[in-house]
């Protein structure tokens, strides 16, 4: 049986995060998740917003993880090779109502710690957003957005090229605590022993937090749906535009990507299926009717895709939203480190929630640094994204640089090849579509999904019939045709 | 009897009505050319159909080559045809024309290449 | 920066058809761009037989008709860059192209848009449900059966009685595929009336008209969809939902021109075709940019394409000779049953083929083309539909200089 110091259970944002900054000490590090890669499930599934902090609840950690977050993003983004933009964002408003709840949330925000939210007039707003339609709007200049899946697997890579490991395909089954005091959390495919526990299961909380013996969590999933448009739009939305949020709804905006699509989103439907991803026919008309009304650009022939997310939400008996609760339960559980109800803003405060797990590990535990910790990741060079004559260079070095695999997003075949040898060995189609924006396109892989299969296939020898789309059993062919 | 057409000689895919006695064509209408006369009469006595598939290719820039019957046979043999196209085997090079089962079942029509592709 | 007389970018049917002809008429400093390892386009993978009758009078596969030009391009000494991708077409002609050698920079006297079209898709449609592995463009499923030898699933439906579509049902029915179904949300079929029967027909595969998918199922691989019946307006009507298990859906659901590299040389495009407005030169807004084939608008017929890049070449020829090509002031309009047009400008000077769709199925009527409210050539027809392209040439000595040309369909 494997033995660890730490084992993480779920490799999304936080999970990855979490492993990444245990990665600076000595320890042997394991991450068990469910599906064939990192952000499969809500890390993946979101607006790739990265929040200012204002809309929570003062001296939540919410709030104050958001507000730190949100400030190390340019230096993390560096450090990790992720793409970021500090857009800056606004939420719209219209009437007399409205102004009130902004100035409501400025205040909040301000006490919170955000820095520079104005409150504008139209004119203003329409210098920063022409396309857009409202009469004012609170402006948040830190807001930005980035490329959750990039940004995940980024902290992946890192925590994985300083140590830890990863386990795709294990899904926990049951956790036994064994008289050394150590862990045995048997998965779908094997057993694994542990000093530590780290429980961020995003959507799974509830039932490690069971496991574990701590019981009594209530989590709902609250269900959004969304819609991609072409890249056509993304000149037309400078930054994410939303609406005047309710208590518990930030409401459908557009936001543009870090490679220029918007995506319009969410609604907000609770569930109680966390595993149902499907779009229905109403969410994608609900969804272009209610954003139309912020930002008229939305055409039925710039979609290319929709998506859903699903947040996990921490209700009490009332069914009112609760806080993130980053717990060490030394009475029921020890040496587990519990993470419960990390929805929205889990994404720009995955790092921060990271080191509070690494601090509470800490109070219990001697942790040695290790020295050999590399804080710098370097990812994939895109092509798309360089100069001519860096172009001319990376071709020259590498001819592969010169053949272009993907043509709607300019993705060429070295990039498809690192992608494919990426450090955790993550070998689905999605893996790298989601690597390197091959098959993200206009044509959703109409040219290159087929070249793209066939590289995995040859570079890593997987059978037709083993290649994944994404999911366990997410089958790609039945077999050859012949032979 | 009245008896409804599409002919697949070509792309105009006239819509024929023919009224037809024992076999036998009486009137025939909706035919934009000769070609649909004698598709129709075809199909009263012994449908053909061509098909298209693939063999498989060993040592070639490409893992199958393409083939197609040479003329049409019997509707109801299509299936027994596949089943002699999947189990034939080329090696490359191969070049469009070239016979890969000459009078497929001993029928009156060759399977033949319908792409040239080198070695790998 | 190399200069070339014709820079042709797409090396498919009518790319190749535009070359050889521009050769014959004496234009020899052309190069072709294709960005997969062999030219030939999508006729690579059309394995099926149907193509050519019009242009060369026999019936070939889609290889064969392709090795046709292929034989011509080599026999006239025809440069031909494969595995290059353009990257950028600038308004004044300058093309950035990319391959394993590195980048290159061309500026040609005329560019000729050849790009062909790609395939809608099932995030286009919007059409609801899970993300299951098993959900394939036709084109795309095509490929991977003719081409990489890999079978795409064991049951399949279709949506969309694209021509594509029914060649794929019949396709995967020979491989041992049971496909239980397609469904057409239009009451009227989409591809064409010989594929209907000699692709569903003859296997007994039953098509189901005003019919949509309007869920998917499915965590890993895809397990059903359902389907429902849909109203005049196309909306699904409720109650009428249908489970069908499958582990595979092909989309055959319509092709878009691939125009962005046009759009980024500023080309107008037309809506109603999303291919370059063009005149009888098959010239576009931009000088010295041209387009023909798919890129221009969807053909159903290889033949089409290639006679339509001949065509071209002609005018394309002239233009290089000559630097300009007569004034094109007259517009083309179309009434509501007609879809489109091309071209949809004309210079009034010279004969043309006016390509047209109609807009849904029309039994008995007549297609007019009138000038000054005069009718200068027409068309009668027993049934027109919108699957079929229908082509109406118009004499030169039917023109009049002066005076816009309307199209319509009396019925």
């Amino acid at each position: 049986m494997q033995q660890f110091d730490v084992i993480i259970v779920g490799g999304g944002v936080v999970g990855s995060a979490v492993a990444r900054e245990l990665s600076r000490y000595k320890l042997q590090i394991g991450v068990l998740e469910k599906n064939m890669d990192v952000c499969n499930e809500t890390s993946g599934r979101n607006s790739g917003v990265v929040h200012g902090g204002f809309a929570y609840d003062t001296g939540s950690l919410k709030a104050q993880l958001c507000v730190e977050g949100n400030q190390e993003f340019d230096r993390v983004s560096e450090e990790l090779d992720v793409p970021f933009r500090r857009t800056g964002k606004v939420l719209v408003g219209n009437t007399e109502e409205d102004m009130k709840n902004l100035e409501k949330t400025m205040l909040q925000g301000k006490r919170n710690g955000v820095r520079g939210l104005t409150l504008i007039d139209g004119e203003r707003l329409h210098e920063l957003v022409p396309a857009v339609r409202g009469e004012f709007a609170l402006l948040s200049p830190n807001s930005g957005i980035v490329d959750p899946f990039r940004y995940t697997i980024a902290l992946a890579e890192s925590a994985a090229v300083n140590g830890a490991s990863y386990f795709f395909g294990r899904e926990v089954n049951s956790i036994r605590r064994n008289p050394d005091q150590s862990y045995t959390i048997s998965t779908t495919d094997g057993e694994f022993r542990t000093r530590w526990i780290v429980n961020s299961a995003g959507l799974g909380c509830g039932s490690i937090s069971d496991m574990l013996g701590i019981t009594g969590y209530r989590i709902i999933g609250s269900k959004g749906d969304y819609i991609i448009l072409d890249k056509k739009t993304g000149p037309l939305l400078p930054m994410p535009v939303y609406p005047v949020p309710s208590n518990t709804y930030m409401g459908v905006h557009v936001t543009p990507t870090v490679d220029g699509n918007v995506i319009v989103g969410p609604n907000a439907e609770n569930v109680t299926n966390f595993t149902y991803y499907g779009v229905p026919q109403k969410s994608i008309d609900f969804l272009a009717e209610n954003a139309s009304s912020l930002w008229p650009c939305i055409r039925r022939s710039d979609y290319i895709r929709n998506y859903s997310g699903i947040l996990p939400k921490w209700v009490d008996e009332n069914g009112a939203i609760q806080d993130f609760r980053i717990e060490v339960r030394d009475d029921i559980a020890p040496h587990a480190v519990n993470l419960v109800g990390i929805e929205s803003p889990g994404l720009t405060a995955a790092l921060p929630i990271a080191r509070r797990v690494v601090s509470l590990m800490a109070e219990r535990a001697d942790l040695k640094p290790n020295p050999d910790f590399q804080p710098r990741r370097k990812g994939p060079e895109r092509f798309a994204a360089q100069s001519e004559e860096r172009k001319q260079e990376l071709i020259g070095r590498d001819p592969d640089y010169g053949d272009v695999i993907c043509r709607c997003e300019e993705v060429t075949k070295a990039e498809i090849l690192q992608a494919i040898h990426n450090p955790l060995g993550v070998c689905t189609l999605t893996g790298i579509k989601y690597r390197t924006r091959s098959m993200m396109g206009r044509c959703q892989g109409g040219y290159c999904q087929m070249r793209v299969a066939e590289l995995i296939e040859q570079e890593l020898g997987i059978p037709p019939e083993a290649l994944l789309y994404e999911r366990k059993n997410s089958r790609l062919f039945t077999g050859k045709v012949r032979g | 009897m009245l008896k409804k057409f599409v002919c697949i000689i070509c792309p105009n895919g006239c819509e024929i009505s023919a009224e037809v006695e024992d076999g036998k064509i009486i009137s025939l209408q909706g035919a934009g050319c000769p070609r649909g006369q004698e598709y129709v009469h075809q199909e009263l006595v012994n449908p053909v159909r061509n098909i298209a598939s693939s063999v498989l290719l060993e040592g070639g820039a490409l893992p199958l080559a393409s083939v197609r019957l040479s003329k049409p046979v019997p509707k109801d043999r299509i299936f027994d045809v596949m089943k002699e196209i999947k189990k034939a085997k080329l090696t490359a090079p191969v070049s469009i024309g070239q016979t890969v089962i000459p009078h497929v079942l001993g029928l009156d029509s060759d399977v033949i290449v319908t792409k040239n592709i080198p070695v790998r | 920066m190399e200069q070339k007389d014709v820079i042709i970018i797409g090396g498919g049917p009518a790319g190749l058809a535009a070359a050889v002809e521009l050769c014959r008429r004496g234009v020899r400093d052309i190069l072709i761009l294709e960005r997969e390892e062999t030219a030939g386009g999508i006729l690579k993978q059309c394995i099926h037989d149907g193509f050519g009758l019009t242009r060369f009078h026999t019936t070939l596969s889609g290889p064969e008709y392709a090795q046709r030009f292929l034989d011509e391009t080599e026999k006239e000494n025809i440069q031909i860059l494969t595995g290059t991708s353009v990257l950028s077409l600038t308004p004044d002609r300058v093309v950035t192209a990319v391959g394993r050698g590195g980048l290159k920079h061309f500026k040609a006297k005329a560019v000729v848009l050849a790009m062909g079209c790609r395939e809608r898709t099932r995030g286009a449609l919007a059409i609801p449900g899970e993300r299951p592995a098993g959900v394939f463009t036709a084109g795309v499923a095509q490929s991977y059966i003719n081409l990489h030898n890999r079978m795409v699933g064991k049951r399949a439906v279709i949506l969309g009685s694209g021509d594509i579509g029914m060649i794929m049902a019949r396709r995967l029915t020979l491989e041992g595929a049971e496909v239980s179904a397609v469904f057409e949300i239009q009451p009227y079929p989409s591809g064409l009336p010989r594929n209907i029967h000699q692709c569903l027909e003859d296997y007994g595969i039953p098509l189901y008209l005003s019919h949509t998918v309007t869920d998917i199922h499915g965590k890993a691989r895809l397990t059903g969809v359902t389907v429902s019946q849909v109203d005049e307006k196309l909306k699904p009507v409720p109650g009428t939902e249908q489970d069908f298990s499958c582990d595979t859906l092909i989309l055959s659901v319509g092709l878009i021109p691939e125009n962005e590299l046009s759009m980024q040389a500023g080309v107008q495009i037309d809506p109603r075709t999303k291919g370059a407005v063009v005149d009888e030169f098959c010239r576009t807004s931009v000088e010295g940019i041209f387009a023909a084939g798919n890129v221009l608008h969807v053909h159903d017929l290889v033949d089409f394409v290639s006679l339509e890049a001949e065509r071209l070449a002609d005018s394309v020829a002239e233009y290089v000779k000559s630097g300009s090509l007569p004034e094109n002031r007259l517009s083309i309009s179309a009434d509501k049953n007609i879809n489109h047009t091309v071209p949809q400008k004309i210079s009034g000077k010279n004969g043309f083929t006016l390509s047209l769709r109609v807009s849904r199925p029309l039994a008995g009527c007549e297609i007019q083309v009138l000038q000054n409210g005069k009718v200068i050539q027409s068309k009668k027809m027993k049934k027109a539909i919108p699957a079929e392209m229908i082509q109406i040439p118009v004499s030169r000595e039917s023109l009049s200089g002066n005076g816009n040309l309307e199209v319509r369909a009396l019925c």
